[in-house]
């Protein structure tokens, strides 16, 4: 069904895009000018594309009025990024050998399975108000990690519950132990699984720090700011902030999945 | 070296009986086909030769060692190749010195080694999804040999592939076959290819199942296929064991 992406589909999806602003820009527009208006929406309110771009370019760096500091776009991406890293870190260090042994145990699948399916149903945004007062710091990086772990555990499980049974009798002939049927056979099996978790975890975790920062207020992070902006009545940073952040949602993305394309070649 | 003898073996699953009460003894060196109607026990058979599965009931020797746990003199080469997708060939045939802890240089000595008796020379950092069947098998023969088995088991090796790729296999086969002389039990569907490969052919009964007739096959290597001998021979297998495959569908 796919084919590869060529000069064409670039196009259309440039096209695409373009068109959207050019719609937004004409509905505020027309708004604007009471010609027409969307019922129970105050378009009016809404930046246009350009105010947007303005907002985004004057609020790129930080600067200072006199004492007074303020963060940079880029600073709110850097401070949200670390802390979808350090989230990241932990929620794989633990997800990953937690999927294994659950995949690969009964037992450990038995006494686990419980715990996952409950938790894994309580989203990241319903742990904030726990998170706020039982850690004294660090907070949105634990929601981080509560977004960002089931899907790292489910998809490690699902990888290592694919494991060609075959696979482990040939390893097994050839004089593979226990343990080295679980590394060289079935962690490789599960390898693509785990990194899909990766990035499926990222999307979440990212998701889940906006949402985290909202109300875990520290003075840096893209929620922090959207929030803000808000509060301010600074329409057009508002929505630059949201528009970064679905960029930088979708670098993640992307960039995962280079990796991917580059480091597990033995797939076609 | 390689002598296996299997005694009163029988397999049970659940009530079914797979195999009942086998004898079977394989010469040091020799090639012997293994031939029966689907479903009479001769993957179970190979299986429990590899220890990847073990006796309700009898024993196997292979040396005079008795077969508990998984065996690792046997090499064993699947229908459907198996190999390990994320491994490039020369990767796939180090499996096995690799588990055994080989030193690096010795490991590659080792792959090299078979890379070039099975002829794929060139191919050594290609993933298994590059090669066609017949690469892929000539991989999983090389790899059984790297592991320096005393015993090769090969489930329908061929199978899988074209018939003129399947020819061309049979006589690489023999080649390596001949180059490093190890006993061979060889599971089939095609009397034709048991005629051209074995020493001796072994048809099995419907299930459950037995020895039922051993035929010996000492034409002179390289053969011919169409040869009046060889006729001969396939006609006789191919009596034994169509009554067997009547027996088996009948049930």
């Amino acid at each position: 069904m796919k084919k590869g992406y060529g000069r064409k589909e670039f196009i259309i999806n440039i096209l695409s895009l373009v068109l959207l602003v050019i719609l937004w820009h004409v509905l505020i527009t027309l708004a604007r000018n009471d010609i027409f208006n969307a019922p129970f929406i105050r378009l009016k309110d809404v930046p246009t594309p350009l105010e947007t771009m303005n907002a985004f370019a004057g609020s790129l760096f930080a600067q200072t009025y006199g004492p007074a500091l303020t963060y940079g776009i880029v600073d709110h991406v850097q401070a949200s990024l670390e802390r979808v890293i350090q989230g990241g870190i932990i929620a794989f260090i633990i997800g990953v050998p937690t999927g294994i042994g659950v995949g690969y145990s009964k037992l450990i699948s038995n006494i686990l399975n419980p715990v996952i399916e409950i938790v894994r149903n309580m989203p990241p945004m319903a742990w904030i108000p726990l998170a706020i007062f039982i850690f004294v710091a660090g907070g949105s990086i634990f929601i981080v990690f509560i977004g960002m772990v089931f899907p790292i555990i489910l998809n490690t499980v699902h990888g290592v519950r694919s494991t060609d049974v075959r696979l482990i009798d040939a390893a097994k002939t050839l004089g593979a132990s226990e343990a080295q049927v679980v590394t060289k056979v079935v962690i490789p099996t599960a390898f693509p699984s785990i990194i899909a978790g990766l990035r499926i975890g990222l999307g979440v975790g990212w998701m889940a720090i906006v949402a985290a920062e909202m109300v875990i207020r520290s003075p840096v992070g893209l929620g922090y700011f959207i929030w803000n902006m808000g509060d301010l009545g600074r329409y057009a940073e508002m929505v630059a902030g949201m528009l970064v952040i679905g960029v930088v949602g979708y670098i993640m993305n992307i960039t995962i999945l280079l990796l991917q394309k580059r480091f597990i070649r033995w797939v076609d | 070296m390689g002598r296996l003898v299997l005694k009163n073996v029988s397999r049970r699953f659940n009530g079914v009986i797979a195999i009942s009460d086998l004898n079977l003894e394989l010469k040091d060196g020799e090639f012997m086909c293994l031939l029966g109607p689907s479903g009479c026990g001769k993957t179970t058979l190979l299986r429990l030769v590899a220890g990847l599965d073990a006796p309700t009931e009898g024993e196997l020797f292979l040396d005079g060692k008795k077969i508990e746990g998984v065996n690792k003199e046997c090499g064993f080469v699947f229908q459907e190749y198996v190999l390990f997708p994320w491994r490039t060939v020369k990767g796939n045939i180090e499996f096995g010195p690799e588990v055994r802890m080989d030193g690096k240089e010795e490991r590659e000595k080792i792959a090299q080694h078979y890379i070039d008796l099975v002829g794929l020379r060139g191919f050594e950092d290609h993933y298994p999804h590059e090669l066609s069947g017949g690469m892929k098998q000539r991989v999983g023969i090389a790899r059984a040999y790297a592991n320096d088995p005393k015993l090769l088991l090969m489930d329908e090796p061929f199978g899988a592939l074209d018939a003129q790729t399947r020819n061309l296999m049979q006589t690489e086969l023999l080649r390596i076959w001949e180059t490093e002389h190890i006993s061979a039990l060889f599971v089939t569907h095609s009397v034709d290819e048991a005629v051209y490969l074995s020493d001796r052919v072994v048809v099995m009964s419907a299930r459950p199942g037995t020895v039922k007739e051993i035929f010996r096959n000492d034409l002179p290597r390289p053969r011919v296929r169409t040869s009046q001998e060889a006729n001969a021979l396939r006609d006789a297998i191919l009596r034994s064991l169509g009554a067997e495959i009547k027996r088996a569908q009948s049930k």
